[in-house]
């Protein structure tokens, strides 16, 4: 179904904190679900597969271990979701040339986003590789290289990303409303239900605070 | 006007660590750069024009009407639909079913069949869906008393007691008005590069604007039908006087606490503002005169605030003697010594309370407009989806700003329960925020992140041994759970009203005090407390409708008419 961007990041977001993640990564999550699915990338899809493989993980175990050398997680396979985001908080270290590699990462379409927020941060196109896909952005728009149809995959050995000196022709500017499948809406739903509190009667009474009559 | 002081010689803006605390924030007056008259300004300066395409009604005020507002450069439509609603099923809860009646904002002109797509799914508000091009959708129900009343006034040849209307101020109350993406409507990028988007919430005020006179003509038709041949139309002036109602509950207050761009961009508008008229090194006869007019209407509009809540009732007594003072004051003193503004804002300061000292700060912009209407533009939040987190700050920094920022919460010992005694969670029940009690119900695990003045002191302690050189990135990498405070510390870096500098989960948080700053934004009036966490308000009372709008339209509506003689 078609839907506001709004409502994909609320529910992305909300998800993301059902699965188990920080509230600030949820935010991170939610925001980057919104960014894929405004240039209309299957973010939605690749997202929920992303929840239901790590949902029993512990995320200190699928975090970089640390963000010198090549990044890796402590055992299983790196969370795009915490890479991403300390990809965009390191992003001064791309625009002196450096690359980042990211070492067995899962669905790494979840980086490409942070690495746009890395683009509009340094002021230059980033590009983003993996297996046979190529992806350069500037934070707005955004050019896709996919032969081989990988980039949905559930993951890769190796992810790079470095500051792009090319003039990419970044055509893949934002739409206002995204696409999510109504499976994917029902698992993220799911998800966020997780951190809705039960309802019981006090709460009802008392915490919602408006009254119950407006017949006056 | 070229009045833009020198930076050397301006008074500087308030500090926020005095701005931004809740007793101050709750007592916040609508002024000039207020979302309601924002619009109207716009609407009177750029000639909008207004048509009623269609009013189809049964008698028993069943059916649907459009109304179009047309700008230089497009037409906003109200598509309001009319039922016939049981009193049993009449709640002002959010999560209610059914209504008196339901509205959306239409971008454009609807055709029949956008009408019949929103016949089927405007009526059932968060059980329907709209599209890109609704851009919100809203609900309302009649005040019953009052709206009897006047159609058996109408109906029977009378005009309604102006005192009775009074006292009640509005004919319909609207709840929840959703834009930005709710329900599938369009999200504020659709809309936010449009000149009349600028500033915030202008669909939603635009909305509620088209409502106001939808309820008048609405009410006028029942009364016609009723009383056929007999039946009067309302006197004008009486229908001036009326607004709108609203309901808010909780649902408000995380909003502050979830946009602090946004909220900083607001408050920063305003302070701004202030400090201009503070910086002018005179006040000129007819600005004084101006002043001291809508002084009068002030005390008249704290005069006519009427309210049933303990704190508020308190509230008001103090704001009525201090109007008072301030008028002695005025009028002992006058304004034309050097900076008069500043002189008689730092004699408020030392003299009144907050609440008229609030009042005051909203009042002195008034003869200003060419001064500070220009901040309007400044108050929305453009880059919205940028909150990139500067992972290359060193922990100096972030322990640098957690003390200057949030001096208040380290000294608060977040252990007592008193401190810590209320949690902000979302229902099962219709996803609803709400604040519970967090050592009498099973809420804790649920818990929203609203309390940034104990998260911000849960991470000072967690930087404890971590080096002064080491980057922000490094520390997150292991602290993924300090990630959204760190967010919130670097925002209040760069923008120093963001933070709400008190605390959001002590036992004695009153919830109210972010509702009326939030609605004194909106530009409402009458606050009026039902408990410490829903309110009534009353929008556009005393606003002109589309037909009295036009350049030589009153600027000044919100404050009620000292010669009108009704609200």
């Amino acid at each position: 179904m078609n839907r506001s961007l709004g409502e994909i990041e609320t529910l992305a977001k909300r998800a993301a904190r059902g699965a188990g993640l920080s509230w600030g990564l949820s935010d991170d999550a939610g925001r980057a679900v919104r960014w894929l699915a405004s240039r209309q990338l299957p973010a939605a899809d690749v997202f929920v597969a992303l929840l239901d493989q790590n949902d029993t993980c512990v995320s200190a175990d699928i975090a970089p271990v640390s963000l010198g050398g090549d990044w890796r997680a402590r055992g299983g396979r790196l969370c795009p979701l915490s890479s991403g985001a300390a990809l965009s908080d390191c992003a001064d270290r791309l625009s002196s040339g450096a690359a980042i590699q990211m070492l067995g990462i899962s669905f790494p379409l979840l980086v490409v986003p942070f690495a746009a927020w890395a683009a509009l941060h340094i002021k230059a196109p980033i590009t983003i590789g993996w297996d046979a896909v190529e992806i350069a952005t500037d934070g707005h728009g955004i050019l896709v290289s996919d032969p081989d149809r990988q980039i949905e995959t559930a993951s890769t050995a190796r992810l790079r990303c470095t500051c792009s000196n090319q003039t990419h022709d970044l055509t893949g500017h934002p739409g206002l409303r995204g696409v999510v499948s109504e499976k994917s809406w029902e698992t993220l739903q799911t998800f966020a239900h997780r951190t809705y509190a039960p309802a019981t009667e006090a709460s009802r009474l008392r915490g919602a605070g408006a009254g119950t009559s407006d017949n006056d | 006007m070229d009045a833009q002081p020198t930076s050397s010689s301006a008074v500087p803006r308030r500090d926020p660590a005095k701005v931004m605390r809740l007793a101050r924030l709750g007592s916040f007056h609508q002024s000039r750069l207020s979302f309601m008259r924002i619009l109207t300004r716009r609407m009177s300066r750029e000639n909008w024009t207004f048509s009623r395409p269609v009013f189809q009604m049964d008698a028993r005020g069943v059916g649907h009407a459009v109304y179009c507002a047309h700008t230089p450069d497009r037409t906003y439509s109200l598509v309001a639909f009319a039922h016939d609603l049981p009193a049993d099923k009449r709640s002002d809860r959010v999560i209610a079913e059914a209504w008196d009646s339901t509205f959306t904002l239409f971008d454009g002109v609807p055709d029949e069949a956008d009408i019949e797509r929103l016949r089927a799914n405007v009526p059932l508000q968060e059980a329907g869906r709209v599209t890109l091009s609704e851009l919100s959708v809203s609900r309302a129900n009649r005040s019953v008393r009052l709206w009897d009343y006047m159609v058996e006034c109408l109906a029977d040849g009378r005009q309604p007691d102006a005192g009775e209307v009074a006292a009640v101020g509005y004919l319909m109350r609207t709840t929840a008005v959703y834009g930005s993406g709710k329900l599938g409507a369009a999200d504020r990028e659709a809309i936010a590069d449009r000149p009349e988007c600028a500033a915030p919430f202008q669909i939603e005020m635009l909305s509620v604007f088209l409502t106001r006179t939808y309820v008048r003509d609405l009410m006028q038709h029942m009364a016609d039908q009723k009383g056929g041949a007999r039946a009067v139309r309302l006197d004008p002036k009486i229908a001036r006087s009326m607004g709108i109602g609203n309901s808010t509950g909780l649902g408000m207050a995380p909003f502050l606490l979830n946009h602090p761009v946004l909220f900083n961009n607001w408050i920063a508008a305003r302070e701004e503002a202030i400090s201009r008229v503070r910086s002018l090194p005179a006040a000129s006869t007819a600005e004084i005169t101006l002043f001291r007019n809508l002084l009068a209407r002030a005390v008249l509009s704290a005069e006519r605030w009427t309210s049933s809540h303990p704190i508020q009732i308190k509230k008001l007594a103090v704001l009525r003697r201090d109007l008072g003072r301030l008028s002695d004051h005025v009028d002992q003193f006058g304004l034309r010594q050097n900076r008069p503004w500043d002189q008689v804002f730092q004699w408020a300061e030392s003299t009144l309370g907050l609440d008229a000292q609030e009042c005051l700060a909203s009042l002195m912009l008034e003869p200003y407009g060419d001064l500070v209407d220009d901040l309007a533009d400044t108050m929305a939040d453009a880059q919205a989806q940028s909150l990139r987190i500067d992972g290359a700050m060193p922990v100096a920094r972030v322990r640098a700003i957690l003390k200057d920022a949030y001096g208040w919460a380290l000294e608060v010992n977040w252990d007592k329960k008193a401190h810590c005694a209320r949690a902000w969670y979302v229902s099962e029940e219709k996803l609803e925020p709400r604040l519970g009690e967090r050592f009498e119900e099973p809420i804790a695990p649920y818990e929203q992140p609203l309390a940034p003045g104990r998260d911000a002191a849960e991470l000072v302690k967690a930087l404890d041994g971590w080096h002064d050189d080491t980057r922000i990135a490094e520390f997150l990498l292991v602290h993924p759970n300090h990630r959204h405070t760190v967010r919130r510390i670097q925002i209040v870096d760069r923008a120093p009203y963001a933070e709400i500098r008190d605390n959001t989960i002590g036992s004695d948080l009153l919830p109210i005090d972010m509702l009326r700053c939030k609605l004194s934004f909106f530009g409402a009036t009458q606050f009026d407390p039902r408990s410490d966490r829903w309110v009534r308000i009353c929008m556009f009372g005393n606003a002109p409708y589309p037909e009295d709008l036009g350049p030589q339209g009153d600027d000044f509506w919100s404050y009620p008419s000292i010669d009108r003689g009704t609200h």
